[in-house]
């Protein structure tokens, strides 16, 4: 038969030798040993290269090549052999398919009640940080922020003068543990 | 071409040459030149349809986009088929369009045809006149295909009541091909036929 001579010619006989189970691990669209392999739901292994480009030259009817079934970019599964030295999705390494932006709005605290403006600060302390956060907040807010200690005016007894400066100190030196 | 219809190409000969069919002569695929771009395929009549015993050559487009997209196919042997243009070779099928899927092969395609040769679809045709002939007159349809089968595609079966007509018109004067193309498509009424060729 003409075609079967004309064949081996044109192979050059290089990778003549039958391996009988490798076109078990063929993808199915290049028909060559699956480079960053996946395969679909229904059970087909392509390339991952081979399958962008057949996703996207039918954009409107994306079937698995193989067996027509539903296919798409977010239901294949990567398969990593162990002796593969790179680990990274291979759908990561084309152009990912663009995707809607969106961001989230701004919120204010997690504790809006307090009026305590500065919502990120609850959340840096992490859970055992957290109750002193509250705490120190709310005596904060209770107190009205008065202006600095020397504010209280000479008439006030020393005792309640001491006092109002040592509370203070202590909320100063909580914050300051606290930030630090 | 790219690198991968061009593997792809030499991969499928292989399949194709290895192939239980090829063995039963029944499919070939050849190459015409180096390039891996344009092949010849063969496809044999099947059994019990009037394309029996006919060897039908096909042309055959491999584009730069392969597997991606289908290749391009044409008969390039003359037949009288539903869903084969009579004047072109032109193919009315779905997987050399639409439903081309990537995993398909050189020898998918060929199957696929000796198949369509099996059995016609009528209903969503390539060749209206043909169509019509086939739903309306089958008898009719059965004898010129396989009239054009033994004539252009080497088939055993001689229609000769058919070839008589065609010997009359030649005898008028007419050329073979447009006396034998006026018959088919008149359901083999001289008169008709004439006419037309005269109109
Ligand atoms: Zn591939
Ligand atoms: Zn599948």
């Amino acid at each position: 038969m003409s075609a079967s001579n004309e064949t081996q010619g044109a192979e050059g006989g290089a990778d003549e030798p039958p391996q009988p189970d490798n076109t078990f691990y063929e993808c199915n669209i290049c028909f060559d040993t699956a480079k960053d392999p996946i395969v679909s739901m229904c059970g087909h292994l392509f390339c991952w290269p081979c399958l962008h480009r057949w996703l996207e030259t039918r954009p409107n009817r994306q079937v698995c090549p193989v067996c027509k079934a539903g296919i798409g970019k977010e239901k294949v599964i990567p398969i990593y052999g162990r002796g593969s030295t790179n680990q990274q999705d291979p759908r990561e390494k084309l152009p990912p398919r663009p995707q809607g932006q969106r961001s989230e709005p701004e919120t204010q605290g997690g504790f809006p009640g307090f009026g305590f403006s500065d919502g990120g600060f609850h959340m840096s302390f992490g859970i055992g940080a957290f109750p002193f956060g509250i705490f120190a907040s709310t005596f904060n807010f209770n107190d009205g922020r008065p202006g600095p200690p020397e504010a209280g005016s000479p008439q006030h007894t020393e005792e309640m003068f001491l006092s109002k400066v040592f509370l203070w100190v202590a909320i100063l030196f909580i914050f300051w543990l606290l930030v630090a | 071409m790219a690198n991968i219809a061009e593997q792809r190409i030499k991969r499928e000969f292989k399949e194709v040459v290895k192939s239980e069919e090829v063995a039963k002569c029944h499919i070939k695929v050849e190459l015409v030149d180096d390039s891996y771009r344009e092949l010849r395929g063969e496809i044999a009549g099947p059994p019990d349809t009037p394309y029996e015993g006919g060897n039908f050559l096909l042309e055959i487009k491999i584009p730069e986009t392969y597997p991606f997209n289908p290749p391009k196919v044409k008969f390039l042997t003359k037949i009288w088929h539903p869903n084969i243009s009579s004047v072109t070779g032109a193919i009315c099928l779905d997987i050399l369009r639409d439903q081309w899927a990537a995993a398909m092969t050189l020898r998918t395609v060929l199957l696929s045809l000796q198949a369509l040769l099996s059995a016609a679809e009528p209903d969503d045709p390539q060749d209206a006149v043909v169509a019509k002939q086939y739903k309306e007159n089958p008898k009719i349809f059965q004898q010129t295909a396989r009239h054009w089968t033994n004539i252009f595609a080497g088939g055993p079966l001689r229609e000769k009541d058919l070839e008589s007509k065609v010997t009359q018109l030649i005898g008028m004067g007419f050329d073979q091909n447009k006396a034998r193309i006026a018959l088919s498509t008149y359901n083999w009424n001289v008169e008709q036929a004439t006419e037309y060729l005269l109109s």
